[in-house]
């Protein structure tokens, strides 16, 4: 750290005993020690005897070649001499420490540091990319595959969903209507999935097209689409709805209502409740299911993320609220206990 | 006369006793040689450095005198020669060692 410094009082060492070689010469009869307005010295004999010292500091150190004075108010430069003149073995150079070394070496720490610092971070960009890119790969390859699905998915399910709504079930046997229900409830589960994958991968784009939103009337509506999934598994909907409002995108409400009831439905217990809360600002529901662990519940909107493989699905639900959530700047908040149930709030 | 003679006696037994060791024993001879004894001092200083070092090698010298140790040059050595182990026993060597380095020695005298 004292390098900088090294080489002037080396040269001043060599100067200073150039002087004792001409003392020693004449000695005695010249006895005036050679003073030096640059630099103040002393010198001392093999056996660390003080011959003549006009240092401020006393010697610390004979072993090392530059050293800080404990007060940290000079520098001492150590030169051990091959020709002892006058004696002498050891040669002290005191010089005021400026501090500009310090402050050179400050400059040298946070250059070097900041070269150092973007060079590593860099390689580090380079090796994490390299490293991720087979991940990247597979989920390229997922997202290309479902978008190219998706197109295939809208014909067959349209068909399905209207003729078993066009189909008049007062006069079906009761063995007949339990499967058009099962088949209705088939096709609602994958009609969900299929808009979901069509936001994510082609709606996304679509030109904004925002409303005040009636939201009573809405959940009502999509309350009913689901009641038949619900009456599947027993689940029963406790709704108590005010009368409440939100200025957004409506297919993108309809996205975050779909996957929130849908995976209440999901992951509820067989006769288990939906509770649905509407208030100005608040809508929160609430399942009486398996709930969620805690520590899970920071990666549960992470993209095709899923802590069940019971249940169907590509993991995109909760990833597609969490994205349109963020996108018109709404809050949602989740509440969750195993075994007991999960209550998600948005609000705006 | 018989008075004179003894009163001439014992003032010069009286100066020689006077004399320290040093001088009764380096000064006498040491006044033929055109290095003085300041200047050998310095060049035992320049190749021994502190106290105890100059000392043991001047002694060391003194009892076993060899061309390969002395601090002076070998023209030197060559023109005046290398002197007789020294007769003195120790307490007297170490005495006129003692006041050799005191008499010559750099501490003390730089300004």
């Amino acid at each position: 750290m004292l390098a900088e410094q090294r080489a002037t009082l080396s040269k001043y060492a060599y100067i200073q005993t150039k002087r004792l070689k001409v003392l020693h010469h004449y000695f005695d009869e010249r006895t005036e020690y050679p003073r030096d307005p640059r630099f103040k010295s002393a010198i001392y004999d093999i056996e660390f005897m003080q011959i003549f010292s006009l240092l401020e500091n006393e010697p610390e150190f004979f072993d090392k070649e530059i050293y800080l004075t404990q007060n940290q108010k000079h520098i001492h430069f150590v030169k051990s001499l091959d020709e002892y003149y006058l004696g002498t073995k050891y040669l002290i150079i005191e010089v005021e420490d400026d501090g500009i070394w310090r402050s050179e070496i400050w400059k040298n720490i946070i250059g070097y540091g900041l070269v150092a610092f973007f060079f590593f971070i860099l390689v580090g960009l380079y090796l994490a990319k390299l490293f991720l890119k087979p991940m990247r790969d597979s989920i390229m390859l997922l997202d290309r595959f479902i978008k190219d699905t998706t197109h295939e998915l809208n014909t067959p399910l349209s068909a399905i969903l209207a003729n078993i709504e066009m189909m008049d079930t007062d006069v079906m046997m009761e063995k007949n209507k339990k499967k058009l229900n099962r088949i209705n409830i088939a096709a609602k589960t994958v009609s969900i999935l299929y808009k979901d994958l069509t936001y994510m991968t082609l709606e996304k784009e679509k030109k904004s097209e925002e409303e005040d939103i009636a939201l009573k009337s809405v959940l009502k509506n999509r309350v009913e689409y689901f009641d038949i999934l619900a009456k599947s598994k027993q689940i029963t909907f406790d709704l108590d709805l005010e009368h409440a409002t939100i200025f957004m995108e409506r297919r993108k409400f309809v996205r975050i209502i779909d996957n929130l009831i849908s995976n209440a439905i999901k992951y509820n217990k067989r006769g288990g409740k939906i509770i649905i809360t509407l208030r100005e600002n608040m809508l929160s529901i609430t399942d009486t299911g398996i709930g969620i662990a805690e520590g899970k519940i920071p990666f549960m909107f992470d993209r095709y993320m899923r802590f069940n493989q019971s249940e169907g699905g590509f993991g995109v639900g909760l990833s597609i609220v969490k994205q349109i959530v963020d996108e018109c700047g709404l809050k949602i908040e989740v509440h969750s206990k195993e075994e007991e149930g999960t209550t998600m709030v948005i609000k705006w | 006369m018989v008075k004179t003679s003894i009163l001439f006696i014992v003032i010069s037994l009286n100066s020689i006793w006077a004399q320290d060791a040093y001088e009764r024993n380096c000064v006498t001879c040491h006044q033929t040689l055109p290095t003085s004894l300041q200047e050998m001092f310095k060049r035992y200083l320049l190749v021994y450095s502190g106290e105890k070092n100059v000392k043991a090698s001047i002694k060391h010298y003194l009892t076993y005198p060899n061309k390969s140790i002395s601090a002076m040059s070998d023209l030197f050595v060559d023109t005046y020669g290398i002197k007789k182990p020294t007769h003195l026993n120790k307490v007297e060597l170490n005495e006129a060692i003692d006041i050799y380095w005191d008499k010559f020695k750099v501490f003390n005298k730089l300004k």
